[in-house]
């Protein structure tokens, strides 16, 4: 990033290289079509190009990941066919990401594979919770189950696919 | 189940991202203060960061979706044609065109790029869903290229009202007003500068758009607003989400010529 302070083209291409797929793959799994998903995934880079002052420290794969869900709940509360009633979510701040450098050992494959092994009465709310750009209300409704269990359930699942996650890392 | 682990709950839906402003609001406060759920929300940081990587999109030869290599050459001759023509300008001491034209061209540039890309993918991907897309797109972005040729052609026009303003001017053409800042300092950690709009008769400020300058201080916004019916415009320094009100001293005020 350093470099891409600099106005270094060649390590801002690098740097798409690495994380453009997990840009995309964020966008794409929220917004649900290829165009949406490329024109956020254009965005949050030429962003990044124009202002890389606005990645400070910590883990940059959290931090961009967290830059590009803003950016399509964004794009989701401009969407006039996003219901009324289900409000969109607000934007968490974008220096609020994890300093954790262990995270960086993590790979798509295994965290697919520790959100599998959650019951599913967990894993829905989250999955719906990150993705789906719905407040949890709105996945209390959506799932007919009473809103302080999809809480209770939400908490419990992260909790646990934290202990997953970090015995991923250690294995 | 106590009061206290309900709040921890929250925390939980907060961490997420799955809260509406209000609450979010009313967490992140609750959060500055209790060292419990600071502990809480920053244990479940990791989880919901990883959260992210199980939707990335696969490599070439894996089974599920991919990214188009076409994107990539749109955002380098995007980044290409931002940076040339800045580039130029620095070189060229004594230019009179002001940075913030400069900066507004190359957009345009970047723009124009963008179409040529879409056109390639037309030829490439000739399925019928695809291209009326692609049609949407173009038009979206022949829309934003127009925008763009109307801000610069404003912006350079002599009969412009310009009022001079710390860093910048403030331009109005007709209906249209922008702010043209040439040296801006960046926004303290964590804060973004927000643009406000004075009514004529109106007492009260009202919330326009935010916006943040880029490294050399150089940002053009147009505000959405009809520039007859105003009597001044302001910026101040706000949170990235915005405020209703100014939270903070103008940086910058001026009064728009009767």
């Amino acid at each position: 990033m350093e470099r891409v302070r600099g106005g270094d083209r060649v390590a801002f291409e690098r740097l798409y290289d690495a994380y453009h797929r997990l840009v995309y793959g964020v966008a794409l799994r929220m917004l649900g079509d290829v165009s949406s998903a490329e024109d956020v995934t254009q965005s949050v880079f030429l962003t990044l190009w124009s202002a890389p002052e606005r990645y400070r420290t910590g883990n940059f794969a959290a931090w961009i990941a967290r830059v590009t869900r803003n950016r399509a709940l964004d794009l989701l509360r401009a969407r006039a066919s996003h219901p009324v009633d289900g409000e969109v979510p607000a934007t968490l701040p974008e220096d609020d990401v994890l300093e954790d450098v262990a995270a960086a050992h993590l790979d798509a494959e295994r965290v697919r594979a520790a959100l599998a092994r959650l019951p599913a009465e967990q894993r829905e709310p989250i999955e719906l919770g990150f993705f789906a750009g719905i407040t949890h209300q709105e996945i209390a409704k959506r799932t007919g189950v009473p809103l302080g269990t999809i809480k209770t359930r939400i908490r419990a699942g992260l909790r646990k696919l934290r202990d997953a996650l970090e015995k991923a890392v250690t294995a | 189940m106590s009061g206290h682990d309900e709040f921890l709950d929250d925390v939980a839906v907060y961490a997420l991202g799955a809260m509406s402003e209000a609450e979010a609001a009313r967490i992140r406060t609750h959060i500055a203060q209790c060292a419990t759920c600071r502990a809480e929300y920053e244990a479940l940081l990791a989880p919901v960061s990883a959260l992210a990587l199980s939707a990335e999109a696969c490599t070439t030869g894996e089974r599920g979706p991919q990214v188009s290599p076409l994107l990539k050459r749109r955002i380098m001759r995007s980044v290409e044609a931002s940076v040339s023509p800045v580039s130029r300008a620095r070189a060229a001491r004594g230019s009179v065109l002001p940075a913030y034209l400069v900066a507004a061209a190359s957009l345009v540039l970047a723009l124009l790029s963008g179409i040529a890309d879409i056109a390639l993918q037309g030829r490439l991907h000739a399925t019928q869903q695809r291209l009326a897309a692609i049609t949407e797109r173009d038009e979206a972005l022949l829309r934003d290229v127009a925008l763009q040729r109307h801000m610069v052609a404003d912006l350079m026009d002599p009969h412009a009202e310009r009022i001079p303003v710390h860093g910048g001017e403030v331009v109005v053409h007709g209906t249209r007003i922008y702010l043209a800042m040439n040296h801006m300092p960046q926004p303290p950690k964590g804060k973004v500068y927000q643009t406000w709009t004075l009514p004529k008769g109106a007492k009260a400020m009202v919330p326009s758009v935010r916006f943040v300058p880029d490294r050399s201080g150089v940002a053009v916004v147009a505000l959405p607003a009809d520039a007859r019916r105003l009597a001044a415009v302001a910026v101040s320094i706000e949170p990235p989400g915005g405020s209703k009100e100014p939270t903070s001293a103008p940086v910058l005020e001026a009064r728009l010529i009767e």
